[in-house]
Formats: structure tokens, sequence, C-alpha cells
């Protein structure tokens, strides 16, 4: 059986425009030739910093955001090509969380238009989709009788929760959901975790679940792409990624993520990338995080064909060749990193 | 030894429809030179307004209704504005979450820190930049003579934390407020100024508090922590013993609702259910009994609000010695 | 049964929602005085014939700029009419100018603006060069040329202010369109599949209105204005026909020997465009369901 959804070699570039006087800037290549595949009630986790292109991908999928090139392919369908038409179409069956509960629902429309609004959208009568909308309140474990509510009457949560239900009205195959937890608080997160959960085992739904907290992505995925610079830089099994990370960049980002536990906290050693991440629109040559990688540093130190690049002695292949994704440790794990297996 | 930065009994409220609503009630705290104090709360909790209070700059038409904030045993609340400004920035810096609002865009980087200098001390225009670009250097920011002349838009976000730490260090204070520092910044960034703000704090002797919400954060930063719920204080101890046996049941149940990257593979998690109260309407008694798992009619959980409790290790729970038990 | 026990529930609070909005607007005093005050104008108006003491055009030449009395509660003009009647029947006038002349612009300046705002690129471009075009022609200039092509009457002015006021509400609506298309619910309603009119229908157009209704407020006060105005000049609606600018022209004749003929239509407009600025300020104070108060928020 095909996969859900298939995604290849999929390309973003934003124009970056002119200064006033001065000359054209660069264009951001914000997404950079990424391809995946989601398989029918999975969940592939996105985690990456600001400015990796994680929320551009997760929009480019459902293609809220055209791309400039690239395939996606949904149910079997060419998701890239369809029309204005054909592609309202495919809305039902994929839909998306967003990551502000508050700007996201229309403040002067009650709980239940909002949640009504795809039913009514795609067919299904006015007074059919009020009743569903009420029963939604219920499954998303809000009280039918809040249906009158206008959005600004609920928590944080209870907006998310909102949220989820419209998402879900239409009975949809594939959900992206963009930071769904990172506007709320920590105690509230949990419900919410808790409710995606609980949505998927009844309905089979696949997720494709964006965000930057990794403790979060870990606990939700089934499959885990870390994404840098537009590129998808390490892709595997959840356990795989976070017990025998193979990209540097990896590494470092677990390595950064505090832990609730002063002891562990306080013996670790740790991997700190170099600096910031930079920017998409102008990309390092060959290896994209070589300028920050601590790895390429120690490669060089023990005396591979290294060149002077980014104020130090670097491996020549991290700086002049850009890494494909390959497999790397066995299974469905895959890395873009051209030493992959020092530790 | 006198703590650097004490609170006793703050209270502040705004008026409401039904009389003053108490967004902050008998807070009392305290941060000795040299050591942190994480103060963790979810959004309405009052670990924000707490502070903002204790410096005299809680927004109309909020005020303190009682309490002291002792500065090496001054009571900066007892103090004339004008006095109390002085305090500000030079003994008691701050640090606020959002490194962008908290600059100016016209002005460079070195102008503005040495705004600040200029303010509370009588030195030359080319004196205060020569200690800005030094400031830089001391936040590590790399070549800091040359960018002392940016304009914060030429910051990346992390950076201009490290300019806001600057700017907040610039007078060598006693105290540094940090008020979720890193929230706005990505994990290898946070990381960065986790380790910069523990670095000043050593090598100054600041006392530190840490404000967050991430229990991350506040196990790999602080010595101490006090937890808030609803407007209170209602457990505070050393970190090791807070996180190795909480004992406030919102303590508790906050530990198991996050998710640990470090934990089996599919624990399920145990959210708290409901949210907290609106401050106009905290419930009689204990304010979390609502959402309690332990919470008891018998021990008075519904009807008397409970005090903290303890000795080094305080919980503000009925309940305590039960709990202890169970868990 | 617990559904519909539920039901009851929801029911009772969309009715206690509704006594809360009716409240919120009942207990802000500049809405009430604005909207009673228009109410009064609006009664005066529909029922001119039955409370005016007099014919508005009946002259009496032998009882010209006569003083207040208990007959002529204002005296007569240089013709011997009734300025208090003349003054009752001008409301309709200048009511009907105000209601139509921003039923109109606000109709086609929503739209315009609306479609302006959310679709961008060359549609944008294109309706912006106009507006400002619009707006850069001074628009009692243009209400002049439209009366002396169309000839003045009533519907002409009608249609000449409106068109002059037309720009001015498709430019704020642009304006707050283009706050309202970046928020995340936009691109929601996109996700879910609606077509681009429904969004603007359904979404952008209502949270966009509520500014745009208090300009358009204040527009039919400076619409009543305007209709004076180019009635005081001998543009407007044409005598004898009781409006309150020609009211303030023919006074102006004697307005040394006796002032109140124009004064009190002068107050006339005064009162209608105070009354309805308060509305437009009570409206924008209520109509917006983010505004309530709420001690949670302060937070």
């Amino acid at each position: 059986m095909s996969p859900l959804l298939e995604v290849e070699e999929l390309r973003r570039s934003f124009s970056g425009g002119r200064t006033l006087f001065g000359p054209r800037k660069p264009d951001v290549r914000a997404v950079d030739g990424v391809s995946f595949t989601l398989g029918r009630g999975e969940t592939l986790g996105l985690v990456g910093e600001t400015g990796s292109g994680k929320s551009t991908l997760g929009r480019l999928v459902l293609r809220l955001i055209e791309p400039s090139a690239g395939r996606v392919r949904f149910e079997g369908e060419d998701v890239t090509a369809a029309s204005s038409s054909g592609l309202r179409a495919m809305r039902p069956r994929m839909q998306m969380v967003f990551q502000d509960p508050y700007g996201s629902l229309d403040p002067r429309m009650t709980a239940a238009e909002i949640i009504a609004e795809p039913m009514t959208a795609h067919g299904v009568r006015r007074a059919e989709a009020m009743r569903r909308a009420a029963d939604m309140l219920g499954r998303v474990g809000l009280s039918p009788a809040m249906a009158a509510r206008y959005p600004n009457e609920f928590s944080g949560g209870q907006r998310q929760r909102i949220g989820i239900a419209r998402a879900i009205a239409l009975d949809p195959a594939l959900v992206v959901l963009d930071e769904p937890v990172s506007a709320l608080d920590v105690s509230v997160q949990a419900q919410i975790l808790n409710l995606l959960a609980d949505i998927q085992a009844r309905s089979g739904v696949s997720f494709l679940f964006i965000a930057h907290d990794l403790a979060v992505v870990r606990h939700v995925s089934d499959r885990v792409a870390v994404m840098y610079l537009g590129r998808v830089v390490e892709m595997a099994p959840r356990d795989a990624l976070y017990g025998a990370p193979r990209h540097p960049y990896t590494v470092s980002l677990l390595s950064a993520v505090p832990r609730p536990d002063p002891a562990k906290e306080r013996a670790k050693a740790r991997i700190r990338p170099i600096g910031e991440i930079g920017s998409a629109a102008a990309l390092p040559s060959g290896c994209r995080f070589h300028p920050r990688c601590p790895r390429a540093r120690l490669v060089a130190a023990r005396g591979v064909d290294a060149v002077q690049a980014a104020g130090t002695r670097l491996p020549r292949a991290c700086v002049e060749q850009d890494p494909q994704l390959s497999p790397a440790g066995g299974g469905a794990h895959l890395a873009a990193c051209h030493f992959p297996d020092e530790a | 030894m006198t703590a650097a930065f004490e609170l006793r009994g703050l209270t502040a409220a705004v008026p409401g429809e039904k009389g003053a609503v108490r967004l902050v009630e008998d807070v009392s705290l305290s941060v000795r030179a040299g050591e942190t104090l994480a103060v963790v709360g979810e959004s309405g909790s009052g670990k924000t307004v707490t502070f903002t209070s204790a410096l005299g700059l809680l927004p109309k038409p909020g005020r303190v209704i009682a309490g002291q904030a002792l500065l090496e045993g001054e009571d900066l609340l007892a103090l004339p504005p004008e006095q109390l400004r002085r305090r500000r920035g030079a003994r008691i810096g701050m640090v606020f979450q959002d490194p962008l609002t908290g600059l100016n865009p016209v002005f460079t980087v070195g102008e503005q820190i040495a705004e600040v200098l200029r303010a509370h001390l009588p030195i030359s225009r080319r004196e205060a930049r020569d200690r800005a670009a030094a400031l830089l250097g001391r936040v590590q920011i790399p070549d800091a003579a040359r960018r002392v002349d940016d304009y914060p838009h030429q910051f990346s976000g992390g950076m201009r934390q490290r300019v806001l730490i600057a700017m907040a260090i610039a007078l060598g204070p006693r105290v540094l407020i940090a008020d979720e520092p890193t929230t706005a910044l990505d994990v290898t960034v946070q990381a960065q100024v986790l380790d910069l703000l523990g670095d000043l704090r050593a090598s100054e002797g600041m006392g530190m508090v840490l404000i967050t919400h991430d229990l991350g954060v506040v196990a790999r930063q602080a010595d101490r922590v006090a937890v808030m719920y609803a407007g209170r204080v209602v457990e505070t101890g050393t970190v090791e013993e807070v996180f190795r046996a909480p004992r406030h049941p919102y303590t508790i149940s906050l530990f198991r609702s996050i998710p640990e990257i470090d934990a089996p593979a599919g624990t399920m998690l145990a959210p708290i259910a409901g949210s907290p109260p609106d401050p106009a309407r905290r419930p009689p008694g204990c304010a979390f009994a609502p959402r309690c798992f332990a919470v008891s009619d018998a021990h008075g959980c519904r009807s008397v609000r409970p005090d903290l409790i303890g000795a080094g290790h305080f919980a503000a729970c009925h309940r305590q010695g039960a709990i202890e038990v169970a868990a | 049964m617990s559904a519909t026990a539920e039901q009851i529930d929801a029911d009772a609070e969309a009715a206690a929602r509704r006594r809360a909005t009716f409240r919120r607007y009942t207990r802000h005093p500049g809405f009430m005085i604005g909207a009673i005050g228009i109410a009064l104008l609006v009664l005066v108006a529909l029922l001119a014939p039955w409370i005016a003491p007099h014919s508005p055009t009946r002259t009496d030449l032998m009882n010209n700029l006569a003083p207040p009395s208990a007959t002529f509660w204002l005296g007569t003009d240089q013709f011997g009419r009734c300025v208090a009647s003349r003054l009752i029947h001008g409301a309709q006038v200048s009511l009907q100018v105000g209601f139509f002349v921003v039923l109109i612009s606000l109709s086609l300046g929503t739209v315009i603006g609306a479609v302006a705002g959310y679709a961008g690129g060359w549609v944008e471009r294109a309706l912006v060069a106009v507006i400002d075009i619009l707006l850069a022609f001074p628009s009692f200039l243009l209400a002049l040329a439209l009366v002396a092509a169309r000839g003045n009457t009533l519907d002409s002015i009608i249609l000449a202010v409106a068109i002059a006021y037309t720009p001015r509400i498709a430019a704020v609506m642009r304006s707050v369109v283009l706050t309202i298309r970046p928020r995340p619910f936009i691109e929601a309603s996109r996700a879910i599949g609606l077509t681009p009119w429904k969004i603007v229908l359904r979404h952008v157009i209502p949270n966009a209105l509520p500014p745009v209704i208090v300009v358009a407020t204040v527009s039919a006060a400076t619409a009543i204005l305007a209709e004076a105005g180019l009635s005081f000049l001998g543009l407007g609606v044409q005598p004898p026909t009781p409006t309150w600018g020609n009211v303030i022209a023919e006074g102006q004749t004697s307005i040394t020997s006796n002032p109140l003929i124009s004064l009190s239509a002068g107050l006339c407009i005064a009162y209608t465009v105070v009354v309805l600025n308060l509305l437009g300020d009570g409206l924008r104070d209520t109509l917006d369901p983010q505004m309530r108060r709420n001690t949670g928020k302060l937070l």
C-alpha cells in the first residue's frame, strides 16, 4: 500500500526583495529540498529551531503556501498540481491545527459556529452542522453547553480544543499540527497531548507534528525528522533518533535540552554548537552546519584532509560537499552528515 | 547571613467589580548573594506580578497593599519614587522575556547601554561608550568593540538578550531579576544564555531570581526554588529537595504532567484537570483544591487556607504527611 | 436526556448573553445619549406634518421677520414663513441625506476596500489608485461638479455626497483589512477550504466593520453638513423646499436684525452632528467583543 503522504524534493524560496537603493537581496531558501513519507495512523515529528523552515514545510504540504518546486502526493492525488477547486475538494481530508489558540479562532463567531464552518463549507446543512458541532465539543472534552460562547471566554487550552475540533470535524486522514501546545501552560499541554493521542487511537488519523520542544516531540512521535536551515538533516524512528543520534546538530540539540532532574543536569557534559543558526538567505557552502559543527572540528584535529574555513580548520568534505540524507546506523535511520559514525 | 533581596508578606491587588482582586498574596521569598532562586508557575500564577510589584513597576490601577521588599535590608516600597528609580538599574537589575521590545530600534546598542551608565554615573560620553563595549565583551558578544555601534535589528534574538543582560549588569547590581529570559529563544541559544547568566552570577556574586515555567531550566540553573500557584507560594526549598520529594500536590502533578525527554517510551502523561482559577474567583480554602488529587473535606482543603509549613523545605498543604506516604 | 439538558443550558446561556450585550449598550452613557438623540430626530422628521404648527412653505408677507411668539415659536423669515416648521421639515431632508449617503458609501466602500485589502496584487494596486485619486480630489468640489451636471435635486445631492464619501470608507476598510489578513484565523479558514469570497464575507468584513461603522456614523454627520453647505451656496435642494442649509442661507439676509433664524438652523445641525458623534464613539466602545472588561486579562 502506498503511504498516505509522499513529499518529494519540496522547495520554497521567498524573494529577498530590494532595499531602496541597494542591490537585490538574496532569496531566502526557507525549504530547500525536503522529501519524506508519512503512513496511515503514523505521527512524524518535525523539530527544528527558529528559521529551520519547519512551519513553512507544514504549510507547503497543505499547499497553504505555494511550493517553488517539488511534489506532494496525498492519498495518491497530486496536491501540488491540483486546481484551486480540486484542492478545496481535498481540504476535508487534510487539516491543520495552529500554534496560536488566541489568533486562530475568529473572535466574532461562537465555538459551535467555528466548528461547524468546515462542515457547512463542504456541503453539510447548517442545522445538521451545528448539531454535530455540539457533539464535537463533547469529543474534545468541552461541554456542549459552551456552544454559544465566544473564543475570548475560553482559556488557552480550551481554545486549542476548539481548534482541534474544527480540524477533525470532517474526519481527516492527515492533520498538520503546527506547535499545537507551545503557547499553553505546562499543566495544560499534557491535556492536549493526551487528547491528540486519544483522537489518533480512535480515528487512525496521521499527524505531522511540528514543534521545537524535543521532549514533546519524543512523546508524541513514531518517527522524527530534524530540520536545519531548510533541510532535513536527520530522520529516524523515535527511539533510534533520541537514543543514538547520528547528526552532530541533533546531538547538540538533545544535549541542550534542560532535564527536570538536578542530579542529571549537573553531571551532564554539554555539547554546544558554536554560535547561532545562520540565515537561510546566506547558506554556508558544503554542509550547511559546518560553521557551527563541533564534530567537524574534532575530525579535522584528528588529521583528515582539512581546509581553512569558519576561522578554523575543518574537513574538506564538510566545507565543499553538501551531504545527502542517507542511511546511517541501520534500519530507517537517515542522516545528512559526512561523518555519521563519529561519536 | 542576610539576604541580598527579600520579600516579606507582599500582597498586590487591582480594583475589581466586587472589591480588590488580589493578584499576589502574602508572598515571602529571599535570595542570598551568589545564589539563584527560581520562581516557577504558570501564566496567572503571579510570578511576574510579584517582582514588578516589589520594584514599584506594577501597572496602574494595580498596587501593593501590604508587605516589604528588602534590598540588602532597605525596604524599596517605603522609598520615595525618585530614590526607588535610582535603586532600579543601579543595585537591582532586570532582564525580561522579549529581547526585541526591550531595545529601542533607533539607537545603537552602545548608545542604549551608555544611557543606562550615564543616568547613574558622572561619566563622559566617550567613557560610557568604552564601558559599553567592555560590557558587550563581558556578555560574550564576539567582536564587541565593533558591534557596539550596531543597531538592535542587526543582532539575533540570543544576541539581543545578551545586550539586555549587559544593560542589566552595567552598574554592578547586587541582585538580578530575570523574567523568562530564555523563553523566546531556541534551545541551543537558551543553553548559551543560561550558561552566561550562571557565569555572571558566580563572578559578580549577585543574587539571582530566575522566573520561569520550565522545570528543566530550574533543575539546571537554580539553588532554591519557589513554586507559585494562584498568587501564592505553595512550595519552596532547595532544588534537590523539591525535585526529589515534592510535597505540594500541585508540584507533584506538575512533574507528572510534563513529557520527559529521558522517560521510558510510551509513558502516559497525567495532566492536571481543569485550569487555574481566575484571580477574581479563587475558591475559599486552598486554591488548588478543585484540581487536587489529594483533596479532602475532612482536612479543611475547601474551607481553610493552608499556611507554608516545614523547616527548610516548606509546603502549603493540609495533606502533606498523607501525600508523602502515598507517593 | 443529558443532551436535552445541555441544550437547555446552552439556550439559557445564549439568552443571558443577549441580555449582557444589551446591558453593555444601555450602560454606555455616550451611546445612550447619541441613540436617544437620533431617535428623537427621526421621530420629529417622521411626524413633521403633524407636529409642525404651520406649513413650511406658506408665505405671509404681512407678517415677515416676526419675533418668536406662541403661534410662531421661532418667529418668521423674510417671506413670513414659520421658521420652526421649516426646521422640523428640514430634518427630513437632512436625515435622508445622512441615511442614504451612509447606506451607499458604506456598502460600496466596504466591498471595494475589503476586496482591495484581501486580494492584494494588481487588483489592490488598481483599486488603491482609484481611491487615492478620488480622495485627493476635494470632495466638495466633486459634489459641486455632480450637482452641476445632474441638476440640484435631492437625489443628485445624495449621490454626489455618497460618491465623495465612498473612497474614505474604502480607504479605512482596506487599512483595517490589511491588519486582519495576516491574522491566523484567516489562514485557518483557508485551511478548511473556504473560497476567497466566503472568507471575505464571513471573516474579513465582519471583523473589519466596527471601526468602519464608527467612521460611517461620523460621515453621516459630515454628510449632513455637506448638504447644508451646498444648500447654503444655493447648489443644494432648491428653495422653497425647507432644508437646514436653505434656512441658514435665507436667514443670512436678516442676520443682523434677526440672528435667531440662521442660529436656530445652525444649532439643529450642530445637535445632529454631536449626537451622531456620540453614537459613533459609543459604537466604537461597545461593538468589539474583545473589549469586554475582564479582570483575568490583566495578568
